[in-house]
C-alpha cells in the first residue's frame, strides 16, 4: 500500500471508481463512431449471406481465410482472463486485484464475439445449430464449440459476481447517476447487505470458477489448435501447437490488457490505481510469456526445418524468403524479438512505452494467426489440375475484410459498455484492503 | 523483296498455327457430321435432363450467363459462340472433350449426346436441322461373351460366341479378352490379355491370394479389348467363390475415431460427456447460489 492509497477516504475512493458512470459526449461520439462502423462492416456481411462465400477472397485451395485467422486471434486474447484472475490471482500476486476487472472484460468481449467470428465463415450460418445436432464426438470442432460456449459463461460469471457487490455500493451511495441506471443496479446488486453469509457464496463461487478456468481456458486454445494440428499440413502438422498456441494467446490478452489499462487510466482518471508498477509487472508477465511464445516459436521452425520434409520446406521457403518474408520477419522481429529485448529495461516498462511495444505486439499477434492459417493453404498435397489463378493465391477482398474488421467492433463496444457502466478498479475490494470491512448499508 | 514478302507470311502462319495449337480444333469429316435421326419433343426433354445432370454443373443454365469460371471459360451454350457451330462440332466436343471440359465418349452414349444437341439447338430459334443421315448398318464383329468357372481345371473359362452372317450364332476364335476383378473404387485386372482359340474359349488362372467376401465370392468381368471400337461386343460378369473368406468390417461400422458418430469411442463419449456435466454441473450450482444471494439480504 502506498502512502497516496493511505490518505484515500471512504468517499473519494468511490467517487474515483465511479465518477466515469455518466453518458457523456466524449462517450456518445465514441459509440457513434463505433456504431456507423459497425453498420458498415455488417452491411457488407449483408452482401455475403445474400450472394455466397464467394464474395470473399476464400477459393477452393485457401478455404480458411482471414475470419479463420481472426477466430483463432479472438479466441487467443480472450485467455486473458485465465492467466490474470486464476493463474496470477490464485498464486496470490496481490498487485493483480485492480486488473482482474479489465482482464475478465476483455475475455468476456473476445469469448462473446470468437462465435460470432466462425459464423461470418459459415456459408450457411443459420445451419450453426447442426453442429450440435449431428456433431461427432470425436470431432475438436464439436469440442471447440463446447469449449468456447463454457469459457465464456464461466468468464461472464466471473466478471458479474465481483460485481454484486460494487453495484450494492454504487446504487446506493453514487448520487450523480443517470436515474434510469439506478434500478439497473439495484437489481443488479441482488439485494447485497455485505453479510457473512452472501460474502461466503460470493467467495466460494469465484474459487470454484477460479479452478474450472484455468482447465476451460487451456482447453479451448489447445482445441482450437487442433483444429489444425490434427492435419498432416506442413506448418500445422505438429506436436507442440496445443502450447504454442496457449503460449501465444497469452502474448496477445497480456497486451490487450496493457492497452486496456493505459486508455482506462488516461480517460478515467485512474492514475492512483492504475500506477506504473502495474504497468511495470504487466510489462514483466508480457516479457515473460513473450519469452515462452519465443522458445515455441525456435522449436516450430527449428525441428522442422532440420529435416526438410519436402512439405515442409516448400512452406518454410514461402515464410523465410519466398512471398510472405516480408510479413514473417515483420512479425517476428518487430513483434516478438525487439519487444522483449526492449521489455528487459526498466524504462521501457513505464506506461507509454509498454503500451506503444504492446500495440506492435497485437498487431503482430493478428499477422502471426494469418500466417499460421493461410500460406500453407496455397500448397495443396493434391494440387488440383487447371484451376483458376484466384485459387493459388489467397487474395482477401474488401468485403471480407469488413466483415474481419467487424467483430474488432463489437469488442470495442462491449468493452466500452462494461467500462463506461461498472467500475473498472473493483471497488468492494479495494475497499476491505482499505480496512473498511463493513460498509454500512441502510 | 521476295524474300521478305516470304519471311512476312511464313511468319504470319507460324503466329496461326501457335494460336491454332491452344484452340481446340475439330477435324473437317467431324465437322460434317449430322444427327442420324430427325430432333423431336421427346430428344429435346431428354437431352435437357442430361444437360441438367451432366453439363450445368460448369455451363451453368442456358441463356443465364452463370458458367462455372474455370479457364478457359466454359461458357454459356445458348450464345453465337456455341450456336454457330455445326453438330458434327459439337458432338465431336462433347465426345471428345477438352480440359478441363470432360469426355463424354464413354459417358453419355451417342443417342444421348445427340438428344443433348437436340435440347441446345432449341436456344436457337435460327436453327433448321440439316437432313438426317441414317447411319450405316454395321458390319463388323457382334460379339457375346459369357464366363464360367472349371473346378478340375481350377480355371476362369471366357467363351465369346459371335452373331454370323447368316443369322446363326457361332464360337468366335481370335477375340482379345480382359478379365476384371471388382475391387474398392474400381476393377482390377487380372492376368495379360488373352486371345480366344478355335473354340472361341480363353483361360485364365486366378490368382490364389485374392479376397472375396464373407463367403469368399469375387465379382469377375470380361471385357473384349477392342480398342478402335470396330466391333459391338457384350461384356460378361459372374461371381464365383475363388478367393479368400474374409469377414472384415467396413470402415465405418466399427467404433473409431474416424467413424460417424453412431460409431464413436465409447471413451470418447464418456470423456466428453463426463466433462460437460461436471463443468455445467458446477455452472448450474454457482447460478444457483447466485440466486440464493437475493433472498440471504432479509435475514440479516
Ligand atoms: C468440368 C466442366 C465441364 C462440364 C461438366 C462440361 N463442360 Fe463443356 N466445356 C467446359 C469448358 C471449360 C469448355 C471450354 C473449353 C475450351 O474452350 O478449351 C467447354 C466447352 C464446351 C463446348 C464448346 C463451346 C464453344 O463455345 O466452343 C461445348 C459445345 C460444350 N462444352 C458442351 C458441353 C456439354 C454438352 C456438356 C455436358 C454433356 C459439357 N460441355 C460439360 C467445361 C465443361
Amino acid at each position: 500500500m502506498t502512502m497516496d492509497d493511505n490518505k484515500l477516504t471512504f468517499d473519494k475512493l468511490t467517487s474515483d471508481l465511479t465518477h466515469h458512470i455518466r453518458i457523456n459526449k466524449g462517450f456518445l461520439i465514441w459509440m457513434g463512431f463505433l456504431t456507423i462502423s459497425l453498420f458498415i462492416c455488417l452491411y457488407a456481411y449483408t452482401i455475403q449471406l445474400r450472394t455466397g462465400l464467394g464474395v470473399a477472397g476464400i477459393r477452393d485451395y485457401v478455404t480458411w481465410g482471414m475470419y479463420l485467422a481472426n477466430f483463432v486471434f479472438f479466441v487467443a486474447a480472450s485467455l486473458i482472463g485465465m492467466l490474470v484472475s486464476a493463474v496470477l490471482g490464485l498464486i496470490g500476486m496481490k498487485w493483480i486485484t485492480p486488473i482482474t476487472r479489465i482482464a475478465e472484460t476483455i475475455a468476456v468481449a473476445f469469448a462473446a464475439v470468437a462465435g460470432l467470428v466462425i459464423v461470418s465463415d459459415m456459408g450457411r450460418p443459420e445451419r450453426l445449430a447442426y453442429v450440435f445436432i449431428y456433431g461427432r464426438p470425436q470431432s475438436p470442432i464439436l469440442w471447440d464449440v463446447t469449449v468456447i460456449t463454457t469459457y465464456f459463461v464461466l468468464s461472464l460469471l466471473l466478471l458479474f459476481l465481483p460485481l454484486i457487490a460494487d453495484m450494492a455500493i454504487i446504487h446506493r451511495k453514487v448520487d450523480n447517476l443517470p436515474s434510469w441506471l439506478k434500478p439497473v443496479y439495484k437489481s443488479l446488486s441482488l439485494n447485497f447487505t455485505d453479510n457473512p453469509q452472501q460474502n461466503k457464496i460470493i467467495n466460494r463461487s469465484i474459487r470454484i470458477l477460479l479452478i474450472l478456468l484455468i482447465p476451460a481456458a487451456l482447453s479451448i486454445h489447445t482445441v482450437t489448435s487442433w483444429l489444425f494440428a490434427v492435419t498432416s499440413r506442413a506448418g500445422w502438422d505438429s506436436t507442440v501447437f496445443g502450447p504454442y498456441f496457449v503460449s501465444g494467446a497469452f502474448v496477445a490478452g497480456s497486451a490487450a490488457v496493457i492497452i486496456a489499462m493505459f486508455f482506462f487510466r488516461k480517460n478515467y482518471k485512474l492514475q492512483d490505481y492504475l500506477t506504473d508498477v502495474h504497468f511495470n509487472n504487466m510489462g514483466k508477465v508480457l516479457a515473460t510469456v513473450s519469452l515462452v511464445y519465443l522458445y515455441f516459436n525456435i522449436n516450430e521452425f527449428l525441428v522442422p526445418g532440420y529435416k526438410l520434409k519436402r512439405a515442409d520446406a516448400v512452406h518454410l521457403q514461402e515464410l523465410f524468403a519466398g512471398k510472405d518474408a516480408i510479413l514473417f520477419w515483420l512479425i517476428q522481429v518487430g513483434g516478438l524479438l525487439l519487444p522483449i529485448l526492449f521489455m528487459l529495461f526498466r524504462r521501457f516498462r513505464k506506461p507509454l512505452p509498454i503500451m506503444l511495444i504492446s500495440v506492435a505486439v497485437l498487431i503482430a499477434a493478428w499477422f502471426k494467426r494469418y500466417l499460421i492459417v493461410v500460406p500453407t493453404q496455397e500448397h495443396p498435397f493434391l494440387p488440383i489440375q487447371h484451376v483458376p489463378q484466384n485459387f493459388m493465391h489467397y487474395s482477401p477482398t474488401l468485403i471480407e475484410t469488413l466483415i474481419t474488421i467487424a467483430p474488432f467492433i463489437m469488442v470495442l463496444i462491449i468493452i466500452t459498455l462494461i467500462s463506461k457502466f461498472f467500475p473498472v478498479i473493483p471497488l468492494h475490494d479495494k475497499k476491505k484492503k482499505k480496512g473498511i470491512d463493513h460498509i454500512k448499508f441502510d | 523483296m521476295r524474300f521478305k514478302k516470304l519471311l512476312f507470311i511464313l511468319s504470319i502462319i507460324s503466329f496461326v498455327t501457335r494460336i491454332s495449337a491452344q484452340t481446340w480444333v475439330v477435324p473437317d469429316d467431324q465437322k460434317a457430321v449430322v444427327a442420324p435421326v430427325k430432333f423431336t419433343a421427346d430428344m429435346q426433354k431428354q437431352g435437357e435432363q442430361q444437360y441438367l445432370k451432366n453439363c450445368q454443373s460448369c455451363h451453368g443454365l442456358m441463356g443465364k450467363d452463370n458458367w462455372a469460371k474455370l479457364t478457359p471459360p466454359p461458357g454459356d451454350l445458348s450464345k453465337e459462340k456455341a450456336q454457330v457451330q455445326t453438330d458434327g462440332e459439337l458432338f465431336y466436343r462433347i465426345t471428345a472433350g477438352k480440359v478441363p471440359m470432360p469426355e463424354f465418349r464413354n459417358i453419355l452414349t451417342e443417342d444421348d449426346r445427340w438428344s443433348v444437341i437436340a435440347y441446345l439447338r432449341t436456344f436457337n430459334p435460327k436453327y433448321i436441322q440439316p437432313t438426317p443421315v441414317a447411319k450405316a448398318a454395321f458390319t463388323g464383329r457382334i460379339v457375346t461373351l459369357a464366363l464360367e468357372y472349371s473346378d478340375p481345371m481350377k480355371k476362369i473359362v471366357v467363351t465369346a460366341s459371335e452373331q454370323l452372317k447368316d443369322g446363326q450364332t457361332g464360337l468366335a476364335a481370335g477375340v482379345e479378352i480382359m478379365l476384371f476383378v471388382k475391387r474398392y473404387f474400381g476393377r482390377m485386372q487380372v492376368g495379360e490379355i488373352k486371345t480366344t482359340n478355335a473354340q472361341g474359349k480363353a483361360l485364365f488362372e486366378f490368382p490364389a491370394d485374392l479376397p472375396g467376401n464373407k463367403d469368399g465370392f469375387v465379382e469377375i468381368s470380361a471385357m473384349v479389348n477392342d480398342p478402335k471400337s470396330v466391333m459391338k461386343t457384350t461384356p460378361a460378369n459372374a461371381s464365383f467363390a475363388i478367393g479368400i473368406k474374409t469377414d472384415k468390417p467396413g470402415l465405418t461400422e466399427t467404433r473409431a475415431w474416424w467413424s460417424t458418430r453412431d460409431h464413436a469411442p465409447i471413451w470418447i463419449i464418456l470423456t466428453y460427456t463426463l466433462s460437460v456435466i461436471i463443468v455445467w454441473g458446477f455452472i448450474i450450482y454457482i447460478v444457483y447460489s447466485i440466486m440464493k444471494i437475493k433472498k440471504l439480504s432479509r435475514e440479516v
